[in-house]
């Protein structure tokens, strides 16, 4: 069984690594490797970037590359934390409207900031639209929480038609403010709603780094507790957990990477489905192993995707959202059907 | 949803122009020049210097020759990268290029950028032209430019009095947005398509949308314009002037509609002005009043 | 021991349990009777610590179990639930070792992994080690259940007893496997153990419990021995049926009839 194979690990992590170096080095801009290495140099010397092939390594392509992955790795691990919460596995911040609401709170900065009091963008700054993208993930993630957990069993099918009521209610608010923004606010926002890298910076890359750091290295610590969460609430009260203290950090940690995530790149979805679904079939449930296997697995895969949406049209890009869909949505409908063949037999069956 | 929409805009783009494989051209140039800007293309085309030019932006369409020009894509969604490969010695725009994040990483990156204004009115396309023959060092061939779009212009006027055109006709122009996927109405909000309808002859039609994105097809009713001028793209993509007075919402109520008064006509020749504004305002007047007897040609 | 004094609890105004005291003593298999609705389950939950909005206090030993820590009372105290609900796959031995949880922190020591490899093997389930729990039987997963629930308590603790309640555990097992849990359990009682079970077979409690507790509508109706409880009118009064009771000649124990 490949849980006990100790070249898991290893293997996840070098794919990781080729992928990356994939990624960075194929664009319609193409970086050999001694301009990678030269662009370094220079930029750990202080020192400008020698030619533009550096330049563009060292401003465009590492930090979108970087930002995709941590991106990548954010997107699978919320899939994985959300799976365990809600105890199911057809849950995902893009299908339960937690990065929708992300994507609403994001759209009032682009088109009212201009209308906020210059006090509140002088303290918030950059964070302005993470912040705001925060308010709205944690709002419909509330929401679609509280009216589907009523139920003492939570059913898939009301979880999912909250889920998609809440996404549908975020992406029209999206689009309401499109409709009334000002013509380069509206193209801002519809161009940003597909889940998009082009404008990724350092400075992006440090704030959703921290972040996800932050997130992972707690949720990491609570595998165990995760776990028992597996067997029911009850059972995880008995084997000495808080069931509903975990269930809300584990939410507000999860809310907090995925809008930050979200506010800077767009709605991705599908991610949190396909990654956690690969390595339940090859390392099955235990949050110990599925957890950081994720994060690898979850910044290749988007890593790749972008990768490809930047070479099929190049020099132009196909936006990594819809790439993730195209890939994702097949493998939904599999997973339900899935399910819903299992129903009788109650579970989901690897 | 919005990702499905999106995928069929991707393969429209892709059908509609498949520019994207284009080539570069072999030739001797003088600088390799991106341009990112479909009114500055016709400009520096007719500037002559349309060989230096290595990649446009998707909406170039005008001279022809741009189109087989390699694209970087639209303009509100550019990507750095795609502009960057294009090695440019410069790159030049209109101040519209867009997301916000574009212009920055180019700039930062090191390339070589100049802006140049619009050109919605007659004097500013003659500013921008002039503008252009300093900036590229042809002055010479800007003026002469310049002279004969004023002649263009100056026989347009005759032809319109030529004309002897009394009931100016109520027109209005629909427009084909691939951004939002659907029609819209571009006269009626001041821009250059009203101007040069008012050149030709011819009023805006009152439409108020209250700046909506979408045609709102009782409003069209209510306008309720003599003759519809379809974008080229728009027109196309019905097949026939019967599909698009019975598809497009609203024009099977208005006089256009009833009369069978849909014309056709380029978007590259409606939405600024530049050296051939004279040659459309007539091209215009004909497909508007193709009853009036010109004496002039 | 577990002592339970004066519990009382209500939820949305209807009152599930009326001044209930009892107290279990270790050693002895304790079970706990009554109809549906009766207020089992709600006892039980809360004196497992399950629920903790009650009237009333819950000693385990002498302390009451609001001054336990959640965690040191998981090292002692476990739970054999009605309808685990897990939908997730995961191997039988790490469903045995998630009983170990409350004994390390991140990692399982040696110890840990002999406790579940002795649970699992004295459950007869190690030719079951490696399977995907979601594809056993009923029955199976119960077994499977069960021995987490053995594990968390394997170690007698050095100082007072280990607790372990079981919330009708016989619902999925055949009869052969029935008797198998009920002897099982009897001989972990005998050792430093509080055990307590809700079951409804009466038979079956009489033939392996030592007390009786019954409960109707939320109140305490009677406690005691198989033998000094077991009348025809007390089943009368909580079951609402009539029944005789005579001796069950292979056990020796009480034998209820039904009319």
């Amino acid at each position: 069984m490949l849980r006990h194979n100790k070249f898991f690990f290893p293997a996840l992590i070098a794919l990781l690594v080729i992928v990356l170096l994939w990624g960075i080095a194929f664009g319609s801009v193409h970086i050999r490797l001694q301009d990678m290495f030269s662009g370094l140099k220079h930029a750990f010397n202080g020192q400008d970037p020698a030619n533009i092939h550096e330049a563009v390594f060292i401003q465009l392509r590492l930090p979108r590359v970087i930002l995709c992955g941590i991106t990548g790795a954010i997107l699978a691990v919320s899939g994985v934390l959300m799976q365990g919460l809600f105890r199911n596995p057809i849950v995902e911040p893009g299908l339960i409207g937690t990065s929708a609401g992300a994507g609403l709170g994001a759209s009032v900065v682009f088109v009212l900031a201009p209308g906020f009091s210059p006090a509140v963008k002088e303290w918030a700054g950059t964070l302005l639209t993470p912040i705001l993208a925060f308010i709205g993930a944690m709002a419909s993630t509330i929401i679609v929480y509280s009216i589907a957990r009523n139920a003492k069993r939570i059913s898939i099918m009301s979880l999912l038609l909250v889920g998609i009521a809440m996404n549908a209610v975020c992406l029209s608010g999206i689009n309401f403010l499109a409709y009334t923004a000002r013509d380069s606010q509206a193209r801002s926002i519809t161009f940003w709603n597909m889940g998009n890298f082009s404008g990724a910076s350092w400075l992006q890359v440090v704030v959703v780094g921290i972040a996800a750091a932050v997130v992972f290295i707690i949720s990491f610590n609570y595998s165990k507790q995760l776990n028992t969460l597996l067997l029911g609430e009850e059972e995880a009260t008995y084997l000495g957990v808080d069931p509903n203290k975990l269930k809300r950090n584990i939410l507000l940690l999860n809310t907090i990477m995925v809008s930050v995530a979200t506010a800077f790149v767009g709605v991705i979805a599908f991610m949190g489905l396909i990654v956690p679904h690969m390595l339940r079939l090859m390392i099955g449930s235990d949050n110990k192993r599925l957890l950081p296997a994720s994060m690898l697995l979850g910044s290749a895969l988007l890593i790749c995707a972008d990768t490809f949406g930047r070479l099929v049209l190049a020099p132009a890009e196909v936006s990594v959202g819809i790439i993730t869909s195209l890939i994702g949505a097949p493998i939904f409908i599999i997973l339900l059907k899935r399910f819903n063949l299992l129903q009788h037999k109650g579970g989901y069956n690897a | 949803m919005k990702k499905f929409i999106s995928i069929i805009i991707v393969s429209i783009l892709l059908s509609a122009c498949g520019r994207f494989g284009n080539k570069e051209a072999d030739g001797k140039k003088d600088q390799r020049i991106v341009c990112l800007s479909k009114h500055l293309t016709e400009m520096v085309f007719a500037l002559g210097k349309g060989h230096d030019l290595v990649a446009v932006d998707l909406s170039s369409t005008y001279p022809d020759s741009a189109k087989l020009l390699k694209t970087v894509g639209y303009h509100r969604a550019l990507s750095p990268e795609a502009i960057i490969s294009m090695e440019p010695d410069l790159v030049i725009h209109s101040n519209d290029i867009g997301p916000e994040n574009v212009l920055p990483q180019i700039t930062k990156a090191g390339l070589n950028i100049k802006a140049f204004g619009g050109a919605n009115t007659i004097d500013s396309a003659k500013l921008l032209l002039a503008e252009l023959g300093k900036f590229f060092g042809i002055e010479k061939n800007a003026d002469s430019i310049i002279q004969n779009m004023e002649a263009g212009i100056a026989k347009a006027q005759d032809t319109m009095q030529a004309m002897n055109i009394h009931d100016s006709l109520r027109v209005m122009i629909i427009h084909f947005g691939l951004r939002n996927n659907n029609y819209f109405v571009m006269s009626g909000r001041n821009g250059v398509g009203d101007k040069m309808l008012r050149l030709a002859g011819a009023k805006p039609a009152l439409y108020d949308g209250k700046g909506a994105r979408e045609m709102s097809a009782e409003a069209v009713a209510l306008a309720n314009p003599d003759v519809i001028v379809a974008t080229d793209f728009g027109y196309d993509r019905m097949g026939s002037m019967d599909k698009f007075i019975s598809a497009v919402p609203g024009i099977a109520l208005t006089n256009a509609g009833k009369n069978k008064r849909i014309v056709r006509f380029e978007e590259h020749d409606l939405i600024y002005f530049g050296p051939r504004t004279g040659e459309n305002i007539i091209k215009l007047v004909h497909l508007l009043y193709p009853n009036n007897n010109a004496k002039a040609q | 021991m577990l002592k339970t004094e004066n519990i009382s609890f209500s939820i949305d105004k209807k009152q599930i349990l009326k001044n209930v005291s009892a107290s279990f003593q270790p050693g002895e298999f304790n079970m706990v009777l009554g109809p549906n609705g009766s207020g089992k389950s709600s006892f039980l939950k809360i004196f497992s610590g399950e629920i903790n909005k009650f009237d009333g206090s819950v000693f385990y030993d002498d302390k009451r179990i609001k001054e336990i820590k959640k965690e040191e009372l998981a090292k002692k105290r476990a739970v054999m639930s009605q309808q685990p609900e897990l939908s997730f796959p995961l191997l039988v031995e790490e469903v045995v070792m998630m009983g170990r949880y409350p004994h390390f922190s991140f990692s399982p020591n040696k110890k840990d992994i002999a406790v579940c490899n002795e649970v699992i093997d004295k459950m007869n389930l190690s030719s079951f080690k490696e399977r995907n729990y979601l594809t056993l039987s009923g029955g199976e997963k119960q077994r499977v259940q069960f021995a987490r629930v053995l594990s968390q308590i394997w170690e007698q603790p050095e100082t007072g007893y280990r607790y372990l309640f079981l919330d009708e555990p016989l619902n999925s097992l055949d009869i052969s496997y029935q008797h198998e849990f009920l002897q099982e359990a009897a001989t972990l009682a005998k050792h430093n153990t509080v055990l307590i079970a809700i079951m409804h077979d009466i038979n079956l409690a009489a033939q392996y419990a030592d007390k009786l507790f019954f409960l109707k509508e939320g109140e305490l109706v009677k406690y005691g021995t198989p033998y000094d409880v077991l009348t025809p009118d007390l089943i009368k009064h909580v079951f609402n049926v009539n029944a005789a009771i005579i001796n069950n000649p292979v056990t020796g124990k009480p034998l209820v009839i039904y009319n």
